[in-house]
């Protein structure tokens, strides 16, 4: 009940934040929340035990559907955002039939094989996509209200949150478990493994999709280049483990550490931040490889086993 | 063990098959496939050989090639090096970036998982990326070499002479490390620990010595094809990068551990590409070819294995 509680007032606190901060800040916690959604829904897959990545592919597979949708169909941004999350779960759930019988690194390349397909046949059907240029928006969502931008933002990254606490407080996280840990002995006790596998996919997809088209909208823009770029795929990755996977609160902190850490290193060196964000995570891999959540939770359950045995 | 040789053949002989049926119907593609192909595996065969022995998806792959053409190009432009001269000291150079890089790190995340050895790597390629483009600005360079732009016309065509180095240099280097891992004691430890490192860590082998000797031979190729590439390749901070996909598809299209199964991937892929680009107004779906063919392969792998 407490954790709800604080959960709550935390919304409430996120909610009314645009009435408090400026522009700038408020544009630097939406491209957190945006990379918070991608981290969390990949450490979602992750707790399968299959790697993802795919999540550049999605993401910009649901950039494009909603920019076309909206541009040349007269969907409404909203409505295009929907869609593009509809979308990429239909495809999600084509593909998964063939791919999620891979396992390990063959499901990771096949799925980074995936985004780059993907990326092909946009820059190749110029008509719809606008080919290798890309397409730019007239107008952004909402007249680029900020506020209306960040509130759905930050709804995106609020079911996220549910849906990864939903999945770890319910039967999904037995499954979910018990197929990374042991697919046999899962496999044996009953659990249709692929029915779960196909359903974490899906879902995680698309709200990689939805993503995807928010982010679009909000800048008005998309490209190839821009849009499937590995930025998409390799700092949520990062932040997640940065944090510490298989937790919701792991890729959460993990996006807010590096997502400032790499705003504030902008500010003070333009050039070159990019390699005191490499330095630190591969100090963090190589000295904290369960991240910092993760670690920090050991170490709480540690002490108390610890204060157990005393007593 | 019969079977696999079996196996082996009967791939071979379908490549051999594919070859020259494209010979036959569009002997330009079949050319300049080679070429590309064998750029290809020449690049893919480090990668592979990590992957296969040590174990380590190296996400800075492609960014330790593109290094590798930046100091080809400091040999060129300060000290009059000619391209191909200058692999034998970047070979020895990328052998010791080897050692360093996995002593202070890579050693540490060899029991962690894939997921924490790519985000390293990861982190590493971002880190030389950037010192890259601070050291020598985002602004692309080149080095010209008389010979690199010989040609031979071919109806109303030329065909650039120079390319048939890579598949050439490639064969070479995939010959002398098979004779590495099959003839001599390391090779061969390193064979063993590719296969089942518990059990050659049991019966004696040093296998921390291995992953570090491997490793650096797989860095040191990565200079020998940096330096042989360069005097066709414009030297930028991105010019590896989109290799390390490739060579993680072919690794994966191979099979771990199988150097020749590189060889014979990259040219089939090569070629492929050549084939899709020489079709007029389609040229930009070549990469589809690429990744799709990755795609296919695997899944029917992953059918038969799950049928036997």
């Amino acid at each position: 009940m407490r954790n709800i509680l604080i959960f709550i007032i935390a919304t409430l606190i996120l909610i009314s934040l645009p009435f408090f901060t400026g522009a700038y800040f408020l544009h630097v916690l939406m491209t957190i929340l945006i990379y918070m959604t991608l981290a969390l829904s990949w450490d979602i897959m992750l707790r399968t035990g299959q790697l993802s990545f795919g999540i550049a592919g999605f993401f910009g597979v649901g950039a494009y559907a909603s920019i076309i949708t909206f541009s040349n169909f007269g969907f409404s941004p909203i409505l295009s955002i929907f869609f593009a999350a509809g979308l990429v779960a239909l495809i999600a759930a084509v593909l998964g039939f063939a791919v999620l019988k891979l396992r390990e690194i063959y499901f990771a390349i096949t799925t980074l094989a995936l985004t780059m397909v993907f990326s092909v046949i946009i820059r190749n059907i110029p008509k719809l996509t606008g080919g290798a240029s890309g397409k730019v928006l007239s107008n952004v969502i909402f007249n680029g209200d900020s506020t209306k931008i960040y509130w759905l933002i930050l709804s995106i990254a609020l079911i996220t949150i549910i849906i990864s606490e939903v999945f770890t407080k319910t039967r999904i996280q037995f499954a979910i478990n018990s197929i990374r840990n042991d697919e046999i002995i899962a496999k044996s006790s009953g659990i249709n493994i692929f029915k779960y596998l196909i359903f974490v996919f899906i879902i995680t997809s698309a709200l990689q999709g939805a993503t995807g088209a928010i982010y679009a909208q909000q800048y008005g823009f998309v490209s190839p280049e821009t849009t499937f770029s590995l930025d998409f795929l390799l700092l949520p990755m990062a932040m997640a483990l940065v944090g510490g996977i298989y937790s919701t609160w792991g890729a959460v902190i993990g996006a807010i550490i590096l997502g400032f850490a790499s705003e504030y290193l902008k500010l003070i060196m333009p050039y070159g931040h990019l390699i005191i964000y490499g330095v630190m995570i591969v100090l963090i891999i190589l000295f904290l490889p369960n991240g910092i959540y993760g670690t920090i939770i050991d170490k709480m359950y540690a002490r108390k086993a610890e204060a157990k045995s005393k007593t | 063990m019969e079977k696999s040789i079996f196996r082996i053949n009967k791939t071979f002989l379908a490549f051999i098959i594919f070859l020259i049926v494209v010979a036959v119907w569009n002997p330009l593609a079949l050319i300049y496939g080679i070429q590309r192909g064998g750029l290809y595996s020449l690049i893919g065969l480090p990668l592979a050989l990590i992957l296969g022995i040590v174990g380590i998806l190296n996400l800075a792959h492609g960014d330790f090639l593109t290094l590798g053409l930046y100091i080809g190009y400091i040999f060129f432009n300060l000290w009059d090096v000619d391209p191909l001269i200058s692999s034998i000291p970047l070979f020895f150079i990328f052998f010791f970036i080897g050692i360093g890089l996995y002593l202070i790190s890579i050693r540490y995340v060899l029991k962690a998982g894939h997921l924490n050895q790519l985000l390293l790597t990861f982190g590493i390629s971002m880190i030389l990326i950037e010192f890259i483009k601070i050291i020598w600005t985002t602004r692309p360079r080149s080095v010209y070499t008389p010979y690199a732009s010989t040609s031979i016309p071919v109806g109303n065509l030329s065909i650039g002479i120079y390319e048939f180095i890579y598949p050439v240099v490639a064969i070479a280097i995939l010959i002398l490390l098979q004779l590495f891992l099959k003839k001599t004691r390391l090779g061969q430890a390193a064979s063993a620990v590719g296969q089942n490192p518990k059990g050659a860590e049991i019966i004696g082998i040093n296998t921390n010595f291995v992953y570090l000797m491997v490793f650096s031979i797989a860095f040191g190729i990565i200079g020998i094809a940096a330096s042989i590439m360069l005097p066709r390749t414009p030297v930028f901070p991105l010019s590896g990068n989109s290799f390390t996909l490739k060579s993680f598809a072919l690794a994966a299209m191979a099979g771990l551990g199988n150097l020749k199964g590189i060889l014979i991937g990259g040219i089939t892929l090569g070629v492929a590409e050549a084939i899709v680009q020489s079709i007029p107004g389609y040229s930009g779906w070549s990469d589809v070819v690429f990744f799709g063919v990755l795609i296919v392969v695997i899944l029917i792998n992953a059918n038969r294995r799950l049928e036997s």
